[in-house]
This record gives structure tokens, C-alpha cells and sequence, in this order.
């Protein structure tokens, strides 16, 4: 089942006030997130996954097009009951308290002060902040932001939660509990729209993605499908010589990068253990084969490098 | 519920940005030299004098105060109020603070409504504390108790609201706690005082039709605060009031500004 639904969404800002030239920040968008998914959305610096994030949730309005959350279309605020939101940069009154922050958050998201109370307390064991939860929020470093953010989130126990660079000033052990946190509450059923820069933490941690290039989808799918292995095999081997190097490449195509390594592409294990076989009877000691991953790093940036 | 979580959001806000103590501080000043000035010997002699006259001289005597008092509470919500509330409306729009109160489940109307209603209510209470105490002490002292003194509450809560919908409407287009000032003290300081006194000294001046016509354009659409204070001393002073029109029209002009901020934040993008 979908829980988000867009069809043909464009959103176009006037570049100055009063100017009459337009930007397009979202050209004719469509896709779907499914119920119980961790979708991330990739895409460089202006591709409008703010933006799209912000239509999504009635921040921004939409120049045009479709767009159903839940089923529905977002004309009232009652599916904002539903859904969590950690904005990128976000800025909570900081004469608030972390325990005042979640207090705050979860009555605005409608909830009782009973309900809000216990939440609050599970929550911040979870983001590792109960201690804390007394402190000024200015006090805070920017992890601490970050993690008390995801609390605030959640607090509403959503089904959909948005998630603008979540990980953004986390250290390395609290962006693996991030993701750890975001791996339960997929396990619990929840829908998780991910935008991060970090591409590995995405691989790791999405189902699927969506890559956006100014404004428009460049491409989607899932992330096994898209990060798939491909047919170059990378060897590593003894120093050949000239001639050796040669005939590789003549005769199985390699591509040499140095006298003790190159790349063999083919779909063909037959024609690479002829390969192995040359080397050896060559008395090439080989000291590694390894298929190339394509990671979504490399995809991304060639992706977005042949659409410049 | 989520309205009321927003309304009380401001008063927190208040108090955490110490504007709540700020008037507390203000009005307690205020009320102690209040306290001190009915209470040195020329005043109390004056008192005995007035009693000496009867009911009628106390009266006079405590509705002189209250006419003092008036002015003094008219300058302070003007000079401090003002001043206090005008960083709320910038501080909301603030970035990643707007977008977490936009994606929660409460329209961009009743966001409006929310803090102009808890700026209002601020502004209340602390009337209620300033203006309570001082009836408290003055009626206590003279043994007068004259309720309509309370009214004035209700008559500054009033004016102090048709500026603050202005306020709020230009923290809106601006977001700018700085303008919002200027231009609130610009009205309320230069603009309203000129158009109050146009015909006895302006219109004296100019007889041009047509600038009086635009003069007095001015007038009848923008807020009028001197003429709510008029009533308000024609009310506890118990003289008749000539016409209502300043306050209804100031009423319009409060709706008419906040329908605009209503509009306008319903259309923005953040």
C-alpha cells in the first residue's frame, strides 16, 4: 500500500520578490513510497528534496500537480497527526528544556499531557538523553540536538516520519544508533522518508531511493537493484612485465592501472579463469580477485555527473 | 487543545525571555511609588482636605488618581508591551522553528490566532496586576471603591490589541522584530496624536479640502488609541461619551489587519 503518492508535482519560486522569473524546484515529480518502507531521497545541493519534503507536509505549497498522504489529499492538517518531522537545521526554542521540548512537540501534535509524559521518559532513554533532559536546550552540542530532534519526532508514535538529515553533526556511534533506531521502528511497521547526504548511511539503511537532479526524479528503485555488482573484476597480482601486460590487453581486454593490478570486465566465469589460467602458466602469483560493487556513491556521482 | 498548547507557548516565551518579569518589575515600581505618594504628608493632607468636602471631594480626589493612572498604564503598554511582543511573530518565523510548527496538525489560521491571543492575554494579566493594585490601594486608602476603574483593563487590553495586530502583520511580510517596533511607535507616537488633534490644529492650518479629505481619510481607517483613551477617562470620570466610533472603527481595523496576516501566512511558503 502507498502512503505517499505524487503525481506530476512542480513547484516553481519566483527567483527575486516581484520578480517574474520563475525556478523550478520540483518539474512534474512522481513517485510512491510503500507502507513500512525506509525510503531515501538522494540528490546534490538544490535538487529540491527540502522542497518536496516541505510540500509533503503542507510547508510549502505546490506550484502544481498531485499528492495523496495516507490515501488522501493533504487539503487539512488531519494527517499531520500521523506523521514526524525533523527538519534540517531545525531550531527549538531555546529557553526550553530537552523534557520541555518533547512536552511542547507532543501537545502540538495533539497529544494528551498523560501520553505526552510517558513518551517522553521512553524516548529519551532511546536517544540516549535522559540524562539530560533537565538541561537548557542551549546548552546542547549538536548531536545532542539531533538526537533530542528524532525523540521529538517520534513522539506522536507516527506511522510516516520525515527525516531531513537526521545524522547532520552526529559522531560516528550515535549515527549507528541513529540507524539502529530507524532500523526498529521499520521492524514496528513504520514509514521512514530519509534525506541524506551521507550515501553510505543511506545504502545501508534504505529499501529504496529516489535520486532527484534539479528538480526532477533521475532515477528510482530499489537499492540492491541500483547498487547492483557489476562484471569488472579487479586483480591484484605480482609485477608483470611489458609483454605480459601487453598480451593482457590484447588478448583479454584488461584494463592495466599499474604493473601489479587491472581491471578484467566479462559476464563469463569461463573466460576469467582463462584469464587465470594465462597468469599462472605465466607464473603471475596472483594475490587477489574481487568483483567490483558499484556503490551508490559511484552510481550517484556518475548519474549526476552525465546530467550535467 | 494544540491552540491552547500555543497560546500558553507564548506566555512561556514571555516569561523565558523575561518580559513577563520585566512588566512585573515596571508595575511593581509603579505601584510602590504610587503607594508612597498617597501616603506622604501633603497628599494625605490633601486627602483630609478632599474628605473634609464630603463623598463628592474623595471622589474627585480618587478619580483624578485613576485619570493619572490611565496615562501612566497608556505609555507603558505602548513603550514596553510594544516593545516585548514584537520579537514573537519574528522569533516563530525563525527557520527550522516555522517548519516543525507548520507540519504539526494545527492550521495556519489558528497559529495567528493563537499568538495574538496569547499576547493579549499577557498583556492582561499584567494590567490586572498593575491596575488591581493600585484600585486596591487607592480604595483602600480612600474608602472609595470605585469598580469602573477596573474597566480601564478592558479599555487598554483593547488598544493594546489593535496594535498588536499591526504588530503581527508586519512581523509577517518583515520578519523583522526591529521594524515592527518603528513602525508601531511611529503610529502610535507621531501618526494616531496628529490625526487626534487634526481638527483643532491641523485642519486650522491647512484649509485645503482636499488634504483635510485625505487627513481625515487617515483617521477613520487607522487605529485611533487617544480617542480609547478618552472614553476610557469619559467612562471612570463619568462624563458622557460623544461617540463609540473610534473604538468600533479601531475593532475593524484589528480584524481587517488580522484577516490580511491571516492571508498572507496562508499563502507563503516557508
Amino acid at each position: 500500500m502507498s502512503i505517499i503518492t505524487t503525481k506530476n508535482l512542480s513547484k516553481e519560486y519566483s527567483s527575486k520578490s516581484f520578480s517574474k522569473e520563475k525556478i523550478l524546484a520540483l518539474n512534474n515529480f512522481s513517485f510512491e513510497v510503500e507502507s513500512g518502507e525506509i525510503f531515501g531521497i538522494l540528490g546534490p545541493n538544490g535538487a529540491g528534496k527540502t522542497t518536496l519534503i516541505k510540500i509533503l507536509l503542507g510547508i510549502t505549497h505546490r506550484t502544481k500537480g498531485e499528492v495523496k498522504i495516507f490515501d488522501n489529499e493533504i487539503n487539512t492538517e488531519a494527517y499531520k497527526m500521523k506523521v514526524g518531522y525533523l527538519p534540517e537545521n531545525h531550531k527549538f526554542p531555546n529557553y526550553l528544556n530537552g523534557e520541555q521540548v518533547m512536552e511542547f512537540y507532543g501537545k502540538m501534535s495533539g497529544m494528551s499531557s498523560a501520553d505526552v509524559g510517558k513518551k517522553t521518559n521512553d524516548l529519551l532513554k532511546l536517544v540516549d538523553m535522559e540524562k539530560w533532559r533537565k538541561t537548557k536546550i542551549k546548552k546542547y552540542s549538536k548531536g545532542m540536538l539531533q538526537r533530542l530532534g528524532l525523540a521529538q519526532a517520534m513522539i506522536n508514535d507516527p506511522e510516516l516520519i520525515f527525516l531531513d538529515e537526521p545524522t547532520d553533526g552526529v559522531d560516528p556511534i550515535g549515527r549507528k544508533e541513529i540507524r539502529d533506531i530507524l532500523e526498529n521502528l521499520k521492524d514496528r511497521g513504520k514509514t521512514i522518508f530519509l534525506n541524506s547526504h551521507l550515501l553510505s548511511e543511506v545504502e545501508l539503511i534504505c529499501d529504496r531511493v529516489a535520486i532527484m537532479h534539479k528538480g526532477s526524479l533521475v532515477k528510482s528503485g530499489r537499492v540492491d537493484e541500483i547498487t547492483h555488482i557489476s562484471d569488472n573484476y579487479i586483480i591484484n597480482c605480482s609485477d608483470v612485465s611489458e609483454v605480459i601486460m601487453n598480451r593482457l590487453m590484447m588478448n583479454f581486454k584488461a584494463t592495466i592501472l599499474s604493473i601489479n593490478e587491472f581491471h578484467f570486465k566479462t559476464d563469463n566465469i569461463d573466460e576469467l579463469n582463462r584469464l587465470i589460467d594465462f597468469m599462472r602458466q605465466n607464473n603471475i602469483l596472483i594475490r587477489g580477485i574481487q568483483r567490483e560493487k558499484n556503490t551508490l556513491e559511484n552510481m550517484f556521482i556518475n548519474l549526476i555527473g552525465s546530467q550535467n | 487543545m494544540i491552540f491552547l498548547t500555543l497560546v500558553l507557548s507564548t506566555f512561556r516565551e514571555a516569561v523565558a525571555k523575561k518580559i513577563f518579569l520585566g512588566f512585573f518589575a515596571i508595575s511593581t515600581l509603579v505601584i510602590l511609588i504610587f503607594l508612597f505618594l498617597i501616603n506622604v504628608e501633603s497628599v494625605e493632607g490633601m486627602v483630609d482636605m478632599m474628605g473634609a468636602a464630603g463623598d463628592e471631594g474623595i471622589r474627585k480626589l480618587v478619580i483624578g488618581f485613576e485619570v493619572a493612572m490611565i496615562d501612566i498604564s497608556y505609555l507603558l503598554i505602548i513603550t514596553f508591551c510594544l516593545i516585548s511582543v514584537s520579537s514573537f511573530i519574528p522569533s516563530m518565523l525563525e527557520k527550522g522553528n516555522i517548519d516543525l510548527l507548520l507540519s504539526k496538525p494545527i492550521s495556519r489560521t489558528n497559529i495567528i490566532l493563537a499568538k495574538f491571543t496569547g499576547g493579549v492575554m499577557l498583556v492582561f494579566f499584567s494590567l490586572v496586576y498593575l491596575i488591581g493594585f493600585v484600585w486596591i490601594i487607592l480604595s483602600s486608602k480612600s474608602g472609595f471603591w470605585h469598580f469602573p476603574f477596573l474597566y480601564t483593563i478592558l479599555w487598554l487590553t483593547l488598544s493594546f490589541a489593535i496594535i498588536y495586530s499591526l504588530i503581527i502583520f508586519i512581523g509577517l511580510v518583515s520578519q523583522s522584530t526591529i521594524l515592527s517596533i518603528l513602525v508601531s511607535f511611529f503610529l502610535v507616537f507621531i501618526v494616531c496624536p496628529i490625526l487626534y488633534v487634526r481638527e483643532a490644529t491641523i485642519f486650522s492650518l491647512v484649509e485645503n479640502n482636499v488634504v483635510q479629505f485625505i487627513i481625515n481619510f487617515f483617521y477613520y481607517i487607522l487605529p485611533k488609541p487617544n480617542d480609547i483613551n478618552k472614553i476610557t477617562t469619559d467612562i471612570i470620570t463619568g462624563e458622557e461619551v460623544n461617540s463609540y466610533m473610534p473604538v468600533f472603527s479601531s475593532i475593524l481595523f484589528m480584524l481587517a489587519v488580522l484577516s490580511a496576516s491571516v492571508f498572507y501566512f496562508k499563502k507563503k511558503d516557508y
